[in-house]
């Protein structure tokens, strides 16, 4: 799953739109409600009873809210922890523990991108063990209570049901934030010392580049020891300044003096330096994102590239040799923010219609267009490289092929701070495949401590939701239907998108009764339904079922966006309205899920049979 | 003129229902009756008469099917009453992995007590019934006895007006029976109203100011103990140092008088009284066999 990391709407910009959305669902959800249980105890107990009833429960409610205590809350929660640790939630400890001891049986840190397995491996691990336990306990606590009968000394007391829910929420909260803090600490340091390695250079593995400048070699090349299945390739200037080559996503400094390893391998004396631990392995990059168009073959303006025929619609294609491009169009490009230039990083998808040369990629240009004057000056020539972060960085200075000196923010970008950024392909009939966030200037590096307490940040926001919804559903079901409610709901939410899709009609196939007749008659998704009563009735329905999985669509928390595992494991920086966006996202959430089991515990009767 | 009334039920009915709504089991037909303050008023009546019924209707634990049941004047679903009640249920359901200061700490934070307030009464209430030297132990631990006691430490912990006592004697040796029983009537002293409900009529002879004799959800008799029990046209003498000739005299003079005579012999203790006064003489001369203890009454 992609999440699409352009669209970060501004907290401040997206609170009160949302708030007054909440406030909209949470009206006419309540006033559901408040219509169903009228109906319901109407023919219980006439409508004039049913009206009293219904206003004296709206009644006790707010009584109960206003008279909520703490140190209840507080009592229950200790409470709700004592019998968490009583359940022994420290097994899942042992059991990550456990985990990661064998973890370097599977975790290769000579992969491609050992940051993101490692990183992606502890965020995983650490949100299912905790989503389980969260799960468990909030699901069975009260069930078990009831069952018990343990919860008459409690309810007897001046209790309130809203003290109950919530004080159990708390105190599971609490337990399984300390679990989160350990298991992020843990993970922490197991990501750093499996990631942790270093190299050694001896003198005896550099030899000379081809080249002479000044009667002097033009330097010295060579490959440092190999470890963790991969080397680094050095290069050494006559005036001694050294430079590692990155790989696998990070570089090392020498524990040293570059001008004595150069001098040393001039003189042919054998040696041995050390480089320190690995650099830029663990990043939080800070992406400047563009606004991207394109171009088509003939160089005319066009919605979307070319489609090659990949079912994932995700990336769009432009043709090479051709007019086609893609163009982003950057905001706020400043002296100020980019003292050095612009820092270009692109993943781009190829799409080959012809095999070429395999081992090597395929070759395309950047450019850059100031939209004001419309010059525009081609800054690289590069080959692609696939599944990997290609960093490509234009100077403030640019030469370009006329021997012209141009400057970057007085030539290039607009008075008001807008550049475009040209990337066309080469080959013929070889294809770029691009989507928004592919490219994207670096502005800076957060700290990737922090980045990493938000992912856990983010686990904690999932387990919060889940032990909500487990806690509500056990004011009124047993445990273990307890425990599949929320976890129906849950799955609900993972496909959330997927529901809201199938409600508004975008999905091939129709809804779920149309799609049950062309399973029956193994018709395919696109073709026409046989006009007729089936097809009517079929149809009719779906566009019933489709309110009702709109709605619940709309109620449905999307689960899997609480996940921030996917940023940190990237190396990219959680934005902090992101974080802020989803959290508000989770107590809004939370907040009718309370209610609603305050409303189901204070109305059941607690020694029913 | 007669105490305020504590707890009043109103046509009072339960009728258990299955999932779908059909009637399982009426449980309680219309109950009507008061508890006065400063009285112990006992529901008597045999396993499933309904007695533990009321009482959770009472406490708000279950919903009326019909009718009201009022405690202080309010309805018994309103939780701010429970500030003033103190409920021992049937079995002591308490959170079995606390300890005895645990549990009653726990039950006085529900009742918002400050922490100095909590000490001292947990400290009072351990120390009440008896349970000092196992207060650091897990309820897992306790015996029937330890946990029925901790259980009225935890029903006494907000001192409160109106006691309800479910099976209070449940479970409880006879020395144990003694001291609840002992400690209901103390309780009643201090000016505390108390509902107990028990199947064991010897307990509620006891202690009982007036009762309610349930049968199959029905109210059957109810009124004071005393007159209750009071057996019209039969005349009980008891006296001391009588010979058999003067307990001759007397039978002549009950014949001479048209009256008839029943029985004349001594009377019997209760089982209770005996055992008490076993185990109270054992502990006074240990290791010596307590003979004759029936004859000295």
């Amino acid at each position: 799953m992609v999440v699409d990391i352009t669209d970060v709407t501004p907290f401040l910009e997206w609170l009160p739109v949302a708030l007054l959305q909440w406030l909209l669902v949470v009206l006419l959800a309540g006033a559901a409600v408040l219509l169903l249980s009228w109906v319901f105890a109407a023919f219980r107990y006439g409508p004039l009873a049913a009206i009293r009833l219904c206003v004296h429960v709206i009644r006790e409610a707010f009584v109960d809210l206003i008279h909520l205590s703490p140190r209840r809350i507080l009592a229950l929660a200790w409470l709700a922890v004592k019998e968490s640790i009583r359940r022994r939630v420290v097994v899942v400890f042992a059991v990550f523990i456990l985990v990661l001891l064998f973890a370097g049986w599977f975790l290769d840190p000579g992969s491609i991108d050992p940051a993101k397995l490692y990183l992606n491996f502890v965020l995983t691990a650490t949100a299912y063990l905790l989503v389980l336990l969260s799960l468990l306990l909030s699901s069975l606590s009260l069930p078990a209570d009831i069952k018990n009968r343990t919860l008459y000394t409690v309810v007897t007391k001046p209790v309130r049901a809203g003290e109950v829910v919530l004080g159990r929420i708390v105190g599971f909260s609490a337990i399984i934030s300390l679990l989160l803090v350990i298991m992020g600490v843990v993970s922490y340091f197991f990501v750093v010392r499996g990631l942790n390695h270093t190299h050694v250079l001896s003198t005896e593995n550099l030899r000379p580049l081809e080249g002479v400048v000044a009667g002097q070699p033009a330097g010295l090349f060579g490959r440092t020891s190999r470890v963790h299945r991969h080397r680094h390739k050095v290069f050494l200037d006559p005036a001694g300044r050294g430079r590692v080559e990155m790989e696998q996503g990070h570089w090392h400094e020498l524990l040293g003096d570059w001008a004595e390893v150069l001098k040393k391998a001039l003189a042919s004396e054998k040696a041995e330096y050390t480089f320190g631990p690995p650099q830029g392995l663990l990043l939080a990059r800070v992406p400047v994102y563009g606004k991207l168009e394109f171009h088509d073959r003939s160089g005319q303006p066009t919605e979307k590239g070319v489609s090659v025929g990949d079912e994932w619609t995700y990336r769009s294609y432009i043709e090479g040799g051709t007019l086609a491009a893609a163009i982003w169009t950057f905001q706020g490009i400043t002296p100020e923010r980019f003292p050095t230039g612009l820092p270009i990083e692109m993943t781009l998808g190829v799409f080959r219609t012809y095999k070429g040369e395999i081992e090597k990629g395929v070759p395309g240009s950047l450019a850059l267009r100031n939209p004001q004057t419309g010059k525009k000056v081609e800054v690289r020539i590069f080959e692609s490289k696939e599944f990997v972060i290609d960093v490509q960085h234009i100077p403030r200075t640019i030469t370009t092929a006329d021997g012209e000196k141009l400057d970057l923010f007085k030539d290039l970008v607009s008075d008001d701070g807008r550049v475009e950024v040209w990337l066309q392909c080469a080959a013929p009939a070889q294809y770029f495949g691009v989507a928004q966030p592919d490219l994207y200037l670096r502005a800076r590096d957060a700290s990737f401590i922090w980045n990493f307490i938000k992912g856990y940040f983010g686990i904690w926001l999932q387990t919060l939701l889940v032990i909500g919804l487990g806690v509500c559903f056990s004011t009124f079901l047993s445990g273990p239907v307890a425990m599949l409610a929320t976890l129906g709901t849950l799955l609900g939410g993972l496909f959330h998108d997927f529901m809201f899709r199938l409600a508004t009609g975008q999905t091939y196939g129709g809804g779920p009764f149309e799609s049950i007749i062309r399973i029956l008659t193994q018709q395919n998704m696109v073709s026409e339904m046989e006009p007729g009563l089936r097809t009517t009735v079929a149809q009719t329905l779906d566009q019933a079922a489709s309110v009702g999985l709109w709605l619940l669509a709309a109620i449905l928390p999307e689960f899997g966006r609480f996940s921030f595992a996917g940023f940190v494991a990237d190396g990219f920086n959680v934005p902090g309205d992101t974080v802020l966006t989803y959290t508000c996202r989770a107590f809004a959430f939370l907040i009718p899920v309370f209610f609603a089991g305050y409303l189901c515990l204070k109305n059941r009767e607690v020694a029913g049979q | 003129m007669q105490s305020e009334v504590i707890i009043e039920t109103r046509n009072l009915t339960k009728v258990y229902r299955d999932f779908w709504g059909r009637q399982k089991v009426r449980a309680l037909k219309a109950l009507d009756l008061e508890v006065r303050r400063g009285e112990i008023f006992g529901l008597l009546g045999p396993n499933g008469s309904g007695k533990t019924t009321t009482l959770k209707l009472i406490l708000g634990l279950l919903f009326p099917t019909a009718g009201q049941a009022l405690v202080f004047g309010r309805d018994a679903t309103d939780v701010s009453k429970n500030e003033r009640i103190g409920y021992l249920p049937e079995e002591s359901y308490l959170y079995r992995f606390l300890n005895a200061e645990e549990t009653l700490d726990f039950y006085g934070r529900l009742f918002n007590m400050p922490r100095a307030v909590r000490r001292q009464r947990v400290a009072d209430l351990i120390e009440m019934v008896g349970l000092e030297w196992a207060k650091r132990r897990q309820l897992r631990e306790y015996s029937k006895g330890m946990t029925r006691r901790i259980g009225l430490a935890q029903a006494l912990i907000n001192d409160p007006e109106l006691i309800l006592l479910d099976e209070p004697t449940t479970g409880l040796d006879p020395i144990g029976t003694r001291e609840m029983k002992d400690l209901i009537i103390k309780l009643r002293n201090q000016g505390k109203t108390i509902l107990m409900c028990s199947h064991l009529l010897a307990d509620v002879q006891d202690v009982c100011d007036r009762i309610a004799i349930l049968y199959q959800g029905e109210l059957k008799e109810m009124g004071r103990v005393d007159s209750l029990l009071k057996v019209r046209g039969v005349t009980e003498i008891r006296a001391t140092g009588l010979t058999p000739l003067v307990e001759e005299e007397i039978k002549q003079v009950i014949e001479r008088n048209n009256g008839h005579v029943l029985s004349i012999g001594n009377p019997t203790t209760t089982l209770e009284e005996l055992f008490l006064k076993i185990i109270r003489e054992s502990e006074e001369h240990p290791g010596r066999r307590v003979r004759g203890v029936a004859e000295q009454n």
